[in-house]
């Protein structure tokens, strides 16, 4: 009798253990918080102050909205699924803090994807607004981080035509950069680390919006380039390429060449690509060495001519080798009218040299312009796609 | 007279020094602070360094079968410096029980619930250890079986989802540490997470085999010392130098998982991970101090004390440290002086008992 009693007394105990298992301490219920997909960081007008741009989805609009409001450019009309709240402020997290004033939901970070900013405000130095995406345990190392040539807000506001929310839109082009290779995709856990770095410099993609008439839509072109936390210049979508070509980032991209002994230009797509640094030291000459092996396919020609013999092929490896030559040659100059590090050749060098490398970083900015890089470039064609020669009528 | 009825297998005793090993790094970065990149170096060196102590450690227990540490130290030192003694490692058990239970208290809170207030946490995860405690060695060695296999097994898949954001660069140049940092990287190792196993002198009475207890230990500490290795290269290779900035490089390196946008977000699993190894780690000290206390005032059985000296625990949990980067703190500053005190004496007292012939 005892017995039972004390095991009912148990099941009596497990069930009202249940009660506070569910716990509502901390809740969060998904109907009082919004989720932010985008951040924009702009100048305001009193200097030192920010004005922070945060873009939250409003979920009920995004099954109904069209893809595109063409009414107006501005959010928050009711038809567009996603709503800008803007405030003024000089440190971020008390503005992000200061948005429950205007919306009656808790802003939630964790689903940001990226973060704009403004291009006159990282030519001051990002550092002290960004750390608080750093700290913060809501936010995430994955968001992507991009330069924005016009305002950080505007950028934000541009209706896309295949995505609801223009966040979205803005990380998934950086992410599509992978075809071209002509713009760096860079999550903030890659741009702290090259801004940890006593002598690499960081990168970003830059974006920009482009009108045709009415219609505004947000383009990518080229790279941002810093000097610690400042912006310094950038490389166009060409010296980008050559950028990535040396830190091993190129994952495809069309080169275009002239057939040699003809008419016309062939595409070449890139396939495969890879990249090896190595650093000389040699009597106080440092020579960095770059070997680049790139696998390409022919995409289109534009002339008659057959190319697929075995001399005509190596002839146009011979062309795409010396155009990526050229691609790496402009990016090395642009960064060396910058004097800044972005290949990581200080880095390579604290690698294999970590003794004389305590004697160069304390002098790098002046050594780095100076710098020598000898490239050995290899490239292999693949394919000729479906067709051997091009269609053309029959010659006599 | 024996206090605890429970006997456990050898291999079950690998199993919890394994898991007990693995509790205090496991997401706390102690060491990356001092040795940046090199943090792996010094846990292989931090291994080595342990296994002497340990060889001492399980000399003594055998050289007294059957003796708890209290019990030793009472033979060897007599019976009033010998309480003193015991009495001073009861302290040592309950302080750092209470440390590693602010560890998972803070963690918990900061990462997980950061309105609960962090004596909630304490209290609820100290009940959970009483309860394991009151039922003695056994069922506590029994879960660390499961546990360290949970454990592994999760190390293993981060490990391996994580393979595509790892640069090897991270780990350039090769040795570029000075002597003093690797001494001090080393001696942190070896004094926090390693050597620690000195509690279990208190266990070792109730292996059913002590002839292979020296070779479970050993295994043990080495299955837990692998799987830190593993964790740290992970966090290198993965964050590089961001690492040295982080409270908890382990979280936020698998924080960034993403296979395809449908595997991600898994930095519950770090925490699952910390929960389940610090339970061995808080329950094996809470267990030492309740019996030590036990054996030093000679009662007949240790369950009255189970939740007096959980209290105590969870008070000096709540005192002890305020925010992770101050315990951080503590682990690269007097902490390794600290626990190395208690690590060390052992050896003092295997000396004594030589010189003096004992057991007679």
């Amino acid at each position: 009798m005892k017995n039972r009693m004390g095991f009912i007394l148990e099941i009596i105990i497990c069930f009202m253990l249940i009660l506070p298992i569910s716990g509502c301490w901390s809740r969060h219920e998904l109907n009082s918080l919004s989720f932010v997909v985008g951040v924009g960081l702009d100048k305001a007008e009193k200097p030192g102050e920010i004005q922070l741009t945060t873009q939250v989805v409003k979920p009920g609009e995004l099954k109904s909205a069209s893809a595109k409001n063409k009414s107006s450019g501005s959010g928050g009309n009711g038809t567009n699924a996603y709503w800008n709240i803007k405030r003024t402020g000089y440190v971020a997290s008390k503005i992000i803090r200061d948005f429950s004033h205007e919306s009656s939901h808790r802003l939630y970070f964790p689903h940001n994807q990226v973060l704009i900013i403004e291009r006159k405000l990282a030519e001051e130095g990002i550092q002290k607004y960004i750390d608080t995406f750093i700290r913060d345990n809501e936010t995430r190392f994955n968001v992507l981080i991009v330069v924005s040539e016009d305002r950080a807000n505007e950028v934000l506001d541009v209706s896309p035509e295949l995505e609801k929310l223009p966040a979205i839109n803005i990380a998934k082009l950086v992410e599509t950069q992978n075809v071209t290779s002509e713009s760096p995709t860079v999550r903030l856990i890659d741009f702290i680390r090259r801004l940890m770095n006593k002598t690499t410099a960081p990168i970003a993609p830059l974006i920009r919006v482009t009108s045709d008439g009415n219609e505004k839509t947000v383009e990518v072109f080229g790279t941002a380039v810093f000097k610690h936390d400042k912006l310094v210049g950038e490389l166009n979508k060409r010296e980008t390429r050559g950028l990535l070509w040396v830190i091993n980032k190129v994952k495809g991209g069309m080169i275009d060449v002239a057939v040699p002994s003809g008419d016309g230009t062939v595409s070449l797509e890139i396939m495969r690509a890879k990249s090896k640094m190595t650093p000389v030291i040699q009597d106080d000459t440092i020579l960095i060495k770059l070997d680049i092996k790139a696998e390409g396919i022919i995409n289109s020609q534009s002339g008659s001519e057959d190319i697929t013999s075995p001399v005509h092929v190596a002839s146009l490896e011979k062309e795409l080798s010396a155009e990526i030559r050229k691609e790496i040659i402009a990016a090395l100059k642009t960064a060396k009218d910058l004097n800044s590090d972005i290949f990581g050749f200080g880095e390579s060098i604290y690698w294999k040299y970590p003794s004389e490398w305590k004697k160069l970083k304390m002098k790098w900015d002046e050594v780095f312009p100076d710098i020598e890089v000898a490239l050995n470039i290899d490239t292999t064609l693949r394919s000729t796609g479906n067709i051997s020669a091009p269609a053309v009528p029959a010659k006599e | 007279m024996r206090l605890e009825r429970g006997i456990i297998s050898s291999s079950q005793l690998t199993f919890l020094v394994a898991g007990y090993v693995q509790g205090s790094v496991m997401v706390v970065a102690i060491t990356n602070i001092i040795t940046k990149q090199y943090t792996w170096l010094v846990v292989l060196s931090g291994l080595a360094a342990s296994i002497p102590l340990a060889m001492v450690y399980i000399a003594l227990a055998r050289k007294f079968p059957g003796k708890d540490l209290i019990q030793i130290n009472r033979i060897v030192y007599g019976p009033y410096l010998g309480k003193l003694v015991s009495a001073l490692y009861i302290w040592f058990f309950c302080s750092i029980a209470g440390f590693m239970l602010t560890y998972v208290g803070e963690i918990i809170k900061y990462y997980m619930m950061p309105e609960t207030p962090k004596y909630a946490i304490c209290i609820l995860f100290a009940c959970i250890c009483a309860w394991t405690v009151r039922n003695g060695i056994e069922v506590l060695a029994r879960t660390s079986v499961i546990f360290v296999m949970i454990i592994i097994f999760v190390i293993l898949i981060t490990f391996f989802l994580l393979l595509k954001d790892m640069q090897l660069t991270n780990f350039l140049p090769f040795f570029d540490l000075s002597l003093k940092d690797f001494i001090q990287g080393t001696h942190v190792m070896l004094t926090l997470p390693f050597s620690e196993i000195v509690v279990f002198l208190m266990v070792m009475p109730y292996v059913n085999k002590g002839v292979e207890a020296k070779k479970s230990v050993i295994l043990g500490l080495i299955i837990g010392g692998v799987s830190i290795l593993i964790d740290t290269v992970r966090n290198t290779a993965v964050l590089g130098v961001t690492s040295t900035i982080m409270v908890s490089p382990s979280i936020e390196s698998v924080r960034l998982i993403d296979l395809a946008e449908i595997i991600t977000r898994l930095e519950m699993l770090v925490i699952t991970l910390l929960l389940i190894a610090m339970f061995i780690k808080v329950s094996v000290m809470y267990y030492g101090s309740v019996l030590g206390i036990a054996r030093l005032f000679n009662l007949r059985s240790y369950r009255p004390l189970v939740l007096p000296i959980g209290s105590i625990i969870v008070s000096l949990s709540i005192l002890s440290f305020t925010y992770l980067a101050q315990n951080v703190g503590f682990a690269t500053g007097t902490g390794p002086f600290f626990t190395l005190t208690f690590e060390f004496s052992p050896v003092i007292t295997l000396l004594i008992a030589k010189i003096r012939k004992l057991p007679k």
